[in-house]
């Protein structure tokens, strides 16, 4: 399957008074139409920034300092602002995780929406309204013409989430990116909107790049998966490949420190934090937490390695 | 023996208001809430939010004053007591909340932290004071030199860590540990839930356990309760509840987590969102998601009876509970 969005030695630095920060370092993947590829770590990771990256949106004292980003063979980098504009929003769009910041509190959610179709498809005010409600219905919120006129203050945690999704669904982008979609939200409507975005993937083909800390999300809502620590991807395959055989020991750690039930045990915690990122090393960033360290890891970077077909890790054991 | 902690029938409710500051109505947070928690014993509290679990929480610290119904910490009714009388209680009664970032003073220094308490409740003093400072951080698995350091320089583990010391240095019985991981990553979550295992059994304390996440409460307790708008609608041990749900609530939690496991079924959605607390549906109040409801379940609330061993359900149907269960769990 051809790759729709190819990312490529993608660095992203932040230039800090404290020093420097390596957020998003050397990070490559690709997805192609109806795929989803999740992008999991903990907080601090690069996750969110790898994200913001794709969409050029940044925060200072941020700057992508290298690597390609193909959207259908176009590359993001090199194009100039105004052609962005075009693109975010429309080929490319976000979900957040907090829907009730990423809405606007005094515009109504039928306003929100149209603005979206009248910019990039030129739609009249009237036409716009009418789509956002035909959206809203596809998202599954009833009575999509009265809550057009509600303001987002009045809808429900995962009535606003749905409307997000409406938003970012408007003009049938070729990659959707949702950060954290479903982490604000209880555990049943949790499962309302992962199934909903199942369903919208499928019947639209669109790429989605799904940034969670969540194992379980995905395992059963991603077709691969890269686990990113300290700005790096250290493993990246399929699903099935990840969950039934991870390589690296932080993958490794992450399945067996969750809680899962009818289990007793002591939980197996991976030990120590993240490392400080102004202070860069030159071994594996991982060294300090690994239970295994060997020889070339305290002073040689380890290079992302492909193990089996479309199942690479960056470890020196291998 | 009285059980170490007992509550009877405790009822909250808070005025609501609208926009322009008018009252209304009333949202009833806990309603008919009892539970007993026995000394050495993990009692874990879990719905989503809203449900009032944290209301419970504070409740029973008295942190809030309860509209009507009993709060018996070893025979002793703490909501009768008068301000005075109920301080060498505070002692016994110890709190961690959710987020360590704003349940520390940032002016403070994590020694004057952890020294307020044992200094308030005449613990120890003078060279003392600081030896069980560092007593203390040690035991949280920090160290000495963290002592004169600020909130801002831990990170939120640490943090979390600081909040657990200050929660031990007065020698409580008894811990309501409020949602207290599910601010931090994955791989800290595991450490903190193994270090509130480990001071628990080298202390013998109790912890009443609040969360949302039923994997965390199934892994920390002895015994669940199940909140849904206020009320509790199944309580039985940890192992009983995920093997044998009762309540067809508990069964679309469990429904709707997602396992970390490819080969598992997905998650199944429950139909429909949580009501307004404020305007809550009369009859049993799940009856609008229950896949179980029937004529019965729209008219009358279902009393939480036993049905089982050691085990309560309010449900009218809890006989038909377990039909729609995605997974199940072997012994």
């Amino acid at each position: 399957m051809p790759a729709r969005l190819t990312v490529e030695n993608l660095s992203s630095y932040f230039f800090t008074r404290a020093g420097l920060v390596k957020a998003v370092d050397d990070v490559s993947f690709r997805i192609a139409g109806g795929e989803t590829l999740a992008l999991v770590g903990e907080s601090g990771c690069g996750k969110s920034m790898t994200a913001l990256s794709l969409l050029r949106l940044l925060p200072e004292p941020g700057r992508i300092v290298g690597g390609e980003i193909r959207l259908d063979g176009k590359d993001l980098l090199r194009l100039p602002q105004i052609e962005m504009r075009r693109i975010r929003g429309n080929q490319i769009s976000m979900i957040f995780q907090e829907p009730m910041t990423s809405l606007n509190p005094v515009l109504r959610v039928g306003d929100q929406i149209a603005e979206v179709l009248r910019l990039h498809q030129g739609d009249s005010p009237q036409q716009a309204l009418e789509q956002a409600a035909e959206l809203l219905l596809q998202v599954g919120i009833s009575d999509p013409g009265r809550r057009l006129r509600d303001y987002p203050h009045q809808l429900s945690g995962g009535q606003r989430q749905r409307v997000m999704i409406a938003m970012a669904l408007a003009c049938d982008p070729q990659l959707l990116i949702a950060d954290e979609p479903t982490t604000a939200l209880d555990v049943t409507v949790q499962a309302q909107i992962m199934d909903l975005l199942a369903g919208l993937k499928e019947e639209r083909r669109m790429a989605t790049l799904l940034i969670t800390h969540d194992l379980g999300i995905v395992a059963s809502n991603a077709d691969r998966v890269a686990v990113m620590y300290a700005g790096q991807i250290v493993e990246t395959g399929s699903v099935p490949q990840l969950f039934d055989n991870p390589l690296h020991p932080y993958t490794q750690g992450l399945l067996d420190c969750i809680p899962r039930l009818g289990q007793k045990e002591a939980l197996a915690a991976i030990s120590g934090q993240l490392p400080n990122l102004r202070l860069h090393q030159d071994g594996c960033l991982f060294i300090d937490r690994c239970p295994g360290p060997c020889t070339p890891c305290g002073n040689q970077m380890p290079q992302l390695e492909e193990l089996e077909s479309g199942h690479w890790v960056r470890c020196w054991r291998y | 023996m009285p059980p170490l902690l007992e509550v009877r029938n405790l009822r909250k409710s808070f005025r609501v208001n609208d926009p322009l500051g008018k009252s209304s109505g009333r949202l009833v947070a806990v309603d008919d809430l009892s539970l007993a928690l026995e000394a050495g014993e993990t009692l874990g509290l879990v719905g989503e939010s809203g449900c009032g679990k944290s209301t419970t929480g504070k409740l029973i610290m008295q942190l809030l004053k309860a509209d009507r119904g009993e709060v018996l910490f070893s025979g002793v009714d703490l909501a009768q007591l008068p301000p005075r009388q109920m301080r060498p209680y505070r002692r016994q009664l110890q709190i961690i909340f959710q987020d360590p970032f704003s349940s520390l003073n940032p002016r403070m220094t994590v020694g004057a932290i952890l020294s307020e308490p044992l200094l308030i409740h005449n613990l120890c003093r003078g060279r003392k004071v600081r030896e069980r400072v560092i007593e203390l951080l040690e035991k949280v698995g920090l160290s000495a030199d963290h002592e004169h350091r600020y909130p801002h320089e831990f990170s939120g583990g640490q943090r979390q860590r600081v909040g657990i010391a200050r929660a031990l240095a007065v020698e409580p019985q008894l811990i309501i540990a409020d949602e207290p991981v599910s601010a931090l990553d994955l791989s800290v979550q595991a450490q903190i839930l193994n270090l509130l295992q480990q001071v628990q059994r080298e202390h013998d304390l109790s912890y009443l356990f609040i969360a949302h996440d039923l994997a965390v409460i199934e892994h920390v307790s002895d015994r669940v309760a199940v909140m849904y708008l206020g009320r509790i609608v199944e309580l039985t041990t940890a192992d009983e509840l995920y093997r044998n749900p009762r309540h067809p609530y508990t069964e679309a939690l469990l429904n709707a987590i997602p396992v970390p496991d490819p080969e598992q079924p997905r998650p199944k959605p429950l139909t429909g969102e949580v009501p307004s607390p404020v305007n809550p549906p009369g009859g049993c109040t799940f009856h609008p998601r229950c896949p179980y409801a029937q004529s019965l379940c729209r008219t009358e609330a279902p009393p939480l009876n036993p049905c089982g061993d050691k085990h309560l359900t309010a449900c009218h149907f809890s006989d038909q509970v377990g039909r729609y269960l995605l997974r199940k769990y072997s012994a």
